[in-house]
């Protein structure tokens, strides 16, 4: 079989050449607007996705991790009488207000009242042994390093959250959240933070490790529900994360603007496409008249046809591909927050292939002046 | 018309009986055959000549299965191509009909082996069968050493022979050819009438040659003259070509 399609784009390649560009900016502004997203938006899940625990106990319906409500005390022995639960650990969450010793004014922050062993589950990747210790001094707290300029301190300052002093211990990285600065310190900090009385004797969230992390799911099934510790709810962390995620995407908007732009892309490139897809068959259209003369059916000539809008949109997804890989790692080198899973880029690339074969069906329709009497003169 | 209606016999590879087409532009309906009958032999050369405008590409295009007559009978190869479908029409040009056009229309992508395999893909030959075929074809023509040389490369006169052999590869017994010479210098020309009138003698082939290029009429076997839509003269030209051995050109 002489293979005209390929051979012809080959030769011809300069004709193409934009539909093959077209295909390849789609994926890549696919690619780094999901990326962008997912990564900004990511960090609203930081607290679970920075954490080891499997399972995450809070108050049934919360949307997002920075929403959570407390929760009765008692829920922890309920996870720790679960025979597949190896730890429990509780969360303490406290929404307040921080003043610096700069002119800062008000900073809205998120106090993260942790478990300070070395072994402790949240923040287990941001906080190494050493510097999760140094929480145990009386109100110390970490921030990230990102935070200290809009916070105003540098370490070893003192501030003021709630009315209480606390002193900037130490530093880390990957503690940045959404919506507000997070500070990390103990529960015994955060707890002379929480300046609301209802929430004695009650905690924001308990985490759980299980012994074997595949059974996640199936233990916070058997776990949610029980009625006798007051109203709670069990989600897996990845779960929860997803959750917290979303809730930020679709709350903020950013869902609705990238699925807009994804239309927006998807139509350009589409436009661009079929328009030179179209230049190309009109180009032939006597050879495949021809063809069409010898008897070679309109069925095969059609394939011809999506047979080069396939190899269109496969250069392009190539192409986008290495430019998307180029373009995030230069991104993370400059601390920009991107995240590409799998998935997402896979539903890029996949919106990219089937750009390019959308414009194959509309370039398809140029073949009905590929009427052989015309060559009839 | 005048003739009497020809009986058909083995060697008749076209029939045409009381053909009649007509085009409408806008009001006009202007009649570009008129009540025509015909037969056309195998083996032969025939040419159809006259002005352009007298229906001669009009009469190929009905014969050769691309148009359908308003009116009348078109039997191709005892198959009466006015009851085939459109994909019945197809089938039967894959499987019968060659065709050389004015314009090469040769793919630029392509050289001339892959030019004349592509529709003998079509075909259903193994690769290798539709190698040998097409080899064999652009020898006929002379182009056995050219054979990996694209369109861009190739003079005029040897684009019309690799399009004559991309007809001639299917083995068709039906080889139609409009204008084959119009875009062509005298050399060129005269050596693609040849290759034609040698396609008729030796294959056995129904060549049928629409032209108003009046080089042509003294290589034919047969000249039919037309105008206005109606067949003025059908004779034999007194002296017969004798096909050149040689494919020397001028490009």
């Amino acid at each position: 079989m002489v293979a005209l399609a390929r051979k012809t784009l080959v030769y011809e390649w300069r004709r193409f050449l934009p539909a093959i560009l077209a295909v390849c900016f789609a994926g890549l502004l696919q690619l780094l607007q999901a990326a962008l997203v997912l990564g900004i938006f990511g960090s609203a899940s930081v607290y679970i996705t920075g954490s080891s625990a499997d399972l995450w106990a809070g108050y049934p319906g919360t949307q997002s991790v920075n929403l959570g409500r407390s929760i009765d005390a008692g829920v922890e022995m309920r996870l720790r009488m679960d025979p597949a639960v190896a730890a429990v650990e509780p969360f303490h969450w406290v929404d307040a207000d921080w003043r610096g010793p700069n002119d800062t004014g008000g900073v809205s922050v998120f106090v993260s009242g942790i478990n300070t062993r070395p072994d402790g589950m949240l923040f287990a990747q941001a906080l190494p042994p050493a510097l999760r210790a140094r929480l145990n001094e009386p109100d110390a707290v970490i921030v990230d390093r990102a935070d200290l300029d809009s916070l105003g301190v540098g370490i070893g300052d003192s501030a003021v959250i709630n009315g209480h002093r606390v002193r900037v211990v130490g530093v880390s990285s990957g503690l940045r959240a959404l919506g507000g600065v997070n500070v990390v310190a103990s529960l015994a900090t955060a707890a002379t933070l929480d300046t609301d009385p209802s929430n004695a004797n009650r905690m924001t969230y308990f985490v759980a490790r299980l012994h074997d992390p595949g059974q996640a799911r199936r233990v916070a099934v058997r776990l949610r529900g029980d009625r006798a510790f007051g109203n709670y709810d069990v989600w897996t962390a990845k779960s929860f994360a997803r959750r917290s995620r979303l809730y930020w995407i679709f709350d903020t908007g950013a869902g609705a603007g990238v699925l807009f732009l994804a239309g927006i892309v998807f139509l350009v490139g589409a436009a661009i496409t079929s328009q030179t897809l179209m230049a190309a068959v009109i180009g032939s259209v006597r050879e495949y008249a021809t063809l069409n003369a010898l008897g070679v059916g309109v069925g095969a000539l059609r394939r011809v046809v999506m047979e080069q809008a396939f190899w269109v949109g496969l250069l392009g997804l190539v192409g986008s591909a290495v430019l998307g890989a180029v373009a995030m790692a230069f991104a993370r080198s400059r601390n920009v927050p991107v995240a590409l899973g799998p998935w997402t880029t896979l539903a890029c690339l996949s919106l990219c292939m089937g750009l390019a074969i959308v414009s194959g069906l509309a370039a398809m329709r140029s073949l009905h002046r590929a009427d052989p009497a015309t060559l009839l003169r | 018309m005048s003739q009497p209606l020809p009986s058909a016999n083995a060697s008749t590879s076209l029939q045409v009986r009381h053909v009649r087409k007509s085009f409408v532009s806008g009001q006009v309906r202007s009649t570009v055959l008129h009540d025509l009958t015909l037969d056309i032999r195998a083996g032969e050369l025939t040419l159809i000549s006259g002005p352009s405008g007298c229906g001669k590409s009009t009469l190929l295009a009905i014969l050769s299965g691309l148009q359908r007559a308003d009116d009348g009978q078109v039997i191709a190869l005892g198959q009466d191509l006015g009851v085939l479908g459109a994909r019945a029409l197809e089938r039967f040009r894959l499987r019968h009909t060659g065709f050389v056009f004015q314009g090469f229309n040769l793919f630029p992508a392509l050289n001339a082996l892959e030019q004349v395999e592509l529709p003998l893909s079509y075909l259903g030959l193994a690769p290798a069968e539709a190698r040998r075929r097409a080899m064999a074809s652009l020898e006929e023509v002379g182009l056995g050493p050219r054979t990996s040389l694209r369109p861009s490369e190739l003079s005029g006169g040897e684009k019309q022979r690799v399009a004559i052999a991309r007809a001639l590869a299917k083995q068709p017994d039906l080889l139609f050819a409009d204008e084959p010479t119009s875009a062509l210098d005298a050399a060129n020309g005269q050596t693609i009438i040849d290759i034609l009138h040698r396609i008729a003698r030796t294959h056995g082939t129904t060549v049928l040659c629409v032209s108003h290029d009046p080089r042509l009429v003294g290589h034919a076997d047969r000249v039919l003259a037309m105008e206005d839509g109606r067949i003025l003269s059908d004779r034999v030209p007194p002296s017969p070509s004798t096909p050149a051995t040689g494919f020397e050109e001028t490009p």
